[in-house]
């Protein structure tokens, strides 16, 4: 669960005060399809990543899973995102160097676990995303939405609880997009929490729970299919 | 179509500010090596003409005779402080005196003996010699006067001490003309030695000189430690060499039995040893250099790698690959010349503190070494840029352009 | 995170930029290199000049008439007024930890056997030198124990100076002439080679005593004693000392022993290495700059990357530790090239120029790996503490 109160996030540029999210309370229960909407810098990927604890607060409150988590330490955060929520981006940020396999190991070996506890997980997150034949190759060797099925399987290997994504469709072609969407709303029917900022208004209709942002405020909420 | 060089060197250093924290890195790296060449060369130098200096205050057109010789080698311990089975005499040393090649000569004896006045006392380094061993030397008197001019073998008991003798037996008192006791004889004082009579083994404020007359019949010998010769000029030295050596030979009954060295060959042995070294010094810190064109080298290729798109760009627009290549290149040479610069610079302000600090020490850098650290700095950055200039050149436009 | 894990992640990005790894490593490698052979030679100087002095043995004191003044040399050897004599090498012989006692006299004068003639060096001494400077007989026999104060007059030839007057025959028995003085050839001496540039060879030794009648000299120039291994050498010290003033009535000879001398000798020798390699380390700081500037590239380069493992869940000190390991492997893996190609070069150098002495210091060695290390370590603080402190969401904005 988690539970966002009176957030501000600002900015200083220069003497100017950008107000990114200005007083965005929220409440988003286990397993919710929820997609954010609204243009370009109205403070959507400022949410998320306050919601992925990649940033935090100005001002305002949040709890996750009834804990308050604003008030952690680094390190103790940077836990939290690593057992509890998984990051999906557009850009993919896979390292070249490393094989899909290797980019989808990394939260483990992060976690400290032993090449033996590893392996299963790795293999069953690539399965899931139907990448076993591609485990070795190296994200120059893939598609784009390759890539991000290998991103995908790298954000659900810790089996986190909350699957944050940043317009995960914005590099891909329109039926890889829906392909990995496909994918998201499958791993959320599993109990999931799904989080997706998207420019699509398609996409972004497909949510149970639809949320659109201008100016760093909610400014119109939907329910229900659409 | 030609770029304007004023061009060339706009774009090269906008691609250096463009990366102010690395650009930095290599000009430090750079001035680094430069300046340790430097100021080290200027050490060398300063320890060259620091030795130099002190044999040429030993005196002018100076050539010593020894008493022995060894086939050996020219000079060894018992030609230095061995013994002889025949004496260099006084009558040697006046001999001398007869060849035109000759100015002056100093005949010497050296021996200590325990110097006293009223209850002070201590052991002392005496110098027999003569009137122009002051003027042999460069030495100056302070007060008083030095021996007089006498006949060598006359001995009379006057002495010339040093000043640190004078304060050690006298403390504030006045000196001239007073007595002292050296051995069992007695001495009138009647100068003390300026402070700047220095050289090297004795020194010469920590000794008393007396007439070496005086001092054979103190030390109870005939026979003198060497004898200073002053030739009448440079050219003389060699002459006056070859008569001591002839005459010597003719004295002893034929038999060459004295080791003769002019100061010009100890001075050019130390010249060419501390050269030497200086260039061993200089060309170790060199080094450093190749260290820092081998990471120039390094950086240009990350550049030329990083800027892949834009090179292609330029390839686009029409650039030539000899024009890429001149860009790359005049960056690494701009970053090499800058930093060696800035090292020359940190150098010669090193060698400056050095001065400053070390008086004695005239630590000036070699123009040599300057020129050579310079010109090695700016070569290391040409060579080792050559490699990514040249990648850079052959970079295919297309790929270039569709990479990223 | 495991250590292997944490191995693979480093060498994986440092074999990706092979051409830059390499060369930062380069950079590194040949300021080591250029440390250890320096060291090296320093070193093999260092030993050959300690073995050349300990050849005659460390338990060796030597007397030298004269105290010595502040500048260090004894003033006995300008003819003192009080001189060491024979008789004084004799009373220390009684002393009980004196093993061997040779009293010294070093001239120069001119040889003859038969038609040929060499002026050479003159020594007079005692029965017991070969034994206290570990010297050999190479044929017939050293001095022998004649009364000290009238010894016949026979001599005992170095090699060289056997070869110049001798060749081809031999010299045992033969007359020859110092000085025109008539002695007897008893034995020839094993070559001892040279001493920092003095021919040990060129010399014939004759006793102490005619030594003083033929230079027309009352005073020895130096007693040498070799003492039991046993006795510390204080104790030596004071031995001779006290024999002494009790003879002389007062404290007048300057005593050197054989330890003090190598002891200074040794520090003087250290300190020449130490500065010879720190002119070289210069290079090592440049190589150290290659890092610190490679790292700062690497770091740029790649922030997405550094924004990515924390939003994975990787805490500062991961990322921090991560780019450290990359910096201190480059340093390593340089330092350790930068060690084989030194020690190779060293052993070159020796193979090509056996008179120069090398020889590689393993303290050294060890220090140099640990230098280079040290030096990622320092050289890699900066860079890794700024890809530690990113901003993990600019850090993943960046392009
Ligand atoms: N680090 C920052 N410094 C200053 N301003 C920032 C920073 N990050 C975000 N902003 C500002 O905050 C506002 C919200 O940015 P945000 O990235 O959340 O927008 P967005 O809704 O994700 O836009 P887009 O759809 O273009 O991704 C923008 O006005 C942006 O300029
Ligand atoms: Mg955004």
């Amino acid at each position: 669960m988690i539970e966002l109160a009176g957030i501000h996030r600002d900015f200083q540029v220069g003497d100017q005060t950008v107000h990114a999210l200005d007083d965005v309370s929220l409440i988003i229960g286990d397993g919710e399809y929820l997609s954010i909407m609204g243009p370009s810098g109205s403070g959507k990927s400022t949410l998320l990543n306050l919601i992925g604890l990649l940033d935090r607060p100005s001002s305002g409150r949040y709890h996750l899973n009834g804990q308050d988590v604003t008030s952690l330490s680094d390190i103790a955060q940077a836990e939290v995102r690593n057992r509890e929520i998984g990051f999906v981006f557009q850009m993919f940020h896979l390292i070249p160097r490393l094989t899909a396999a290797e980019n989808v190991e990394l939260p483990l070996i992060i976690l400290g676990l032993s090449p033996e506890q590893r392996q299963p997980k790795v293999a069953a997150a690539l399965e899931e995303l139907h990448m076993t034949d591609r485990s070795h190759h190296k994200p120059e060797q893939l598609s784009g939405g390759q890539r991000q099925r290998v991103a995908i399987a790298r954000a659900i290997v810790t089996e986190p609880k909350v699957l944050l994504a940043d317009e995960p469709t914005g590099n891909l072609d329109h039926n890889s997009g829906k392909a990995v969407i496909a994918i998201l709303e499958t791993l959320n029917q599993r109990g999931i929490t799904l989080i997706m900022v998207t420019h699509d208004t398609e996409m972004g209709q497909r949510a149970r729970r639809r949320l659109r942002m201008v100016d760093g405020r909610i400014s119109n909420e939907q329910n229900g299919a659409a | 179509m030609a770029l304007h060089n004023i061009d060339v060197l706009r774009f090269s250093w906008r691609a250096l500010r463009g990366f102010p924290s690395r650009t930095l890195l290599m000009l430090i790296a750079m001035a680094i090596g430069v300046s340790a060449v430097v100021l080290l060369t200027s050490l060398g130098e300063g320890a060259r003409r620091y030795v130099t200096g002190e044999f040429a205050s030993l005196g002018t057109n100076l050539v010593i005779v020894f008493p022995g010789r060894s086939e050996t080698a020219g000079i060894n311990p018992s030609t230095m402080m061995g013994e002889t089975p025949r004496d260099l005499t006084l009558e040697d040393a006046q001999a001398l005196l007869r060849d035109r090649s000759i100015r002056r000569i100093a005949p010497i004896n050296v021996g200590s003996a325990v110097v006293s006045r009223q209850n002070r006392s201590r052991e002392v380094v005496i110098l027999g010699s003569n009137h122009d061993l002051l003027t042999i030397r460069h030495w100056q008197v302070g007060q008083g006067r030095f021996l007089p001019q006498a006949d060598l073998d006359r001995a009379s008991p006057v002495a010339v001490i040093g000043s640190k003798i004078r304060d050690e037996l006298f403390a504030a008192k006045r000196a001239l003309g007073e007595w002292i006791r050296i051995g069992d004889r007695r001495f009138r004082v009647i100068g003390v030695m300026g402070s700047e009579g220095r050289s090297i083994g004795v020194d010469v404020q920590e000794s008393i000189i007396i007439p070496v007359a005086s001092a054979q019949q103190l030390f109870n010998t005939a026979s003198l430690f060497r004898i200073l010769v002053e030739a009448k000029n440079r050219d003389a030295i060699e002459t006056a060499k070859q008569f001591v050596i002839a005459l010597l030979q003719e004295r002893h009954q034929g038999e060459r039995d004295v080791t003769v060295i002019t100061q010009d060959a100890v001075l050019q042995t130390f010249d060419r040893i501390l050269g030497a070294l200086t260039y061993a010094v200089g060309g170790i810190a060199a080094i450093s250099l190749a260290v820092a064109g081998i990471l120039i080298m390094n950086v240009m290729l990350v550049a030329v790698s990083q800027r892949t798109a834009e090179i292609g760009l330029l390839k686009a627009l029409g650039a030539a690959p000899q024009q890429i290549l001149l860009l790359i290149l005049t960056e690494a040479v701009m970053l090499s010349a800058i930093g060696a610069t800035a090292g020359l610079l940190l150098g010669q302000v090193g060698s400056y503190f050095i001065r400053v600090s070390f008086p004695l020490l005239p630590a000036y850098a070699p123009a040599w070494a300057s020129t050579a650290a310079l010109t090695v700095a700016l070569i290391t950055g040409l060579v080792f840029s050559l490699l990514p200039a040249r990648r850079a050149a052959r970079l295919d436009p297309v790929l270039a352009l569709s990479r990223r | 995170m495991r250590v292997r894990d944490f191995l693979n992640l480093t060498g994986s990005s440092l074999i990706a930029h092979r051409m830059r790894s390499f060369l930062t490593a380069l950079g590194i490698a040949v300021g080591i290199a250029a440390v250890v052979l320096l060291t090296s030679i320093g070193e093999g100087v260092h030993q050959f000049v300690l073995s050349e002095f300990t050849q005659f043995g460390t338990t060796l004191v030597g007397i030298n008439p004269g105290k010595a003044t502040t500048a260090g040399t004894s003033m006995g050897m300008f003819g003192t007024e009080r001189p060491l004599t024979i008789e004084d090498a004799q009373a220390l012989k009684r002393l009980p930890f004196a093993r061997a006692v040779v009293p010294f006299v070093q001239g120069n004068a001119e040889v003859e056997a038969g038609n040929r003639r060499r002026r050479t060096t003159v020594y007079g001494a005692g029965p017991d030198m070969p034994d206290a400077f570990s010297m050999k007989v190479k044929s017939g026999r050293f001095l022998p124990e004649d009364d000290p104060t009238a010894p016949r007059a026979f001599a005992v030839l170095g090699s060289k100076l056997r070869q110049e007057l001798f060749a081809g025959s031999s010299p045992l028995g033969q007359r020859i002439t110092i000085s025109g003085n008539r002695y007897r050839v008893i034995g020839v001496m094993e070559s001892k080679g040279t001493l920092l540039g003095f021919d040990l060879d060129d010399t014939v030794y004759i006793p102490a005593a005619r030594a003083l009648n033929l230079f027309n000299n009352d005073t020895l120039f130096e007693i040498d004693v070799m003492y039991d291994e046993d006795t510390p050498v204080e104790k030596v010290v004071k031995g001779i000392k006290d024999t002494l003033k009790a003879r002389h009535g007062r404290d007048d000879v300057t005593i050197t022993t054989q330890q003090q001398m190598l002891d200074v000798l040794g520090s003087v020798l250290d300190i020449l290495t130490f500065a010879v390699a720190a002119i070289g380390g210069i290079s090592l700081l440049v190589g150290a700059i290659g890092i610190v500037t490679i790292m700062t590239i690497a770091i740029n380069e790649r922030t997405n990357e550094i924004g990515l493992l924390r939003a994975l869940g990787a805490r500062e000190g991961q990322v921090l530790r991560l780019f450290l390991g990359e910096a201190i492997v480059l340093a390593a893996v340089g330092g350790l090239s930068g060690l084989a190609l030194g020690v190779g070069m060293a052993t070159l150098l020796h193979a090509a120029l056996p008179a120069l002495p090398v020889q590689v210091p393993v303290t050294y060695v060890v220090l140099a790996e640990a230098v280079a290390v040290a030096i990622g370590l320092v050289s890699g603080v900066f860079p890794a503490y700024r890809a530690a402190k990113m901003d993990p969401v600019e850090a993943l904005r960046a392009e």
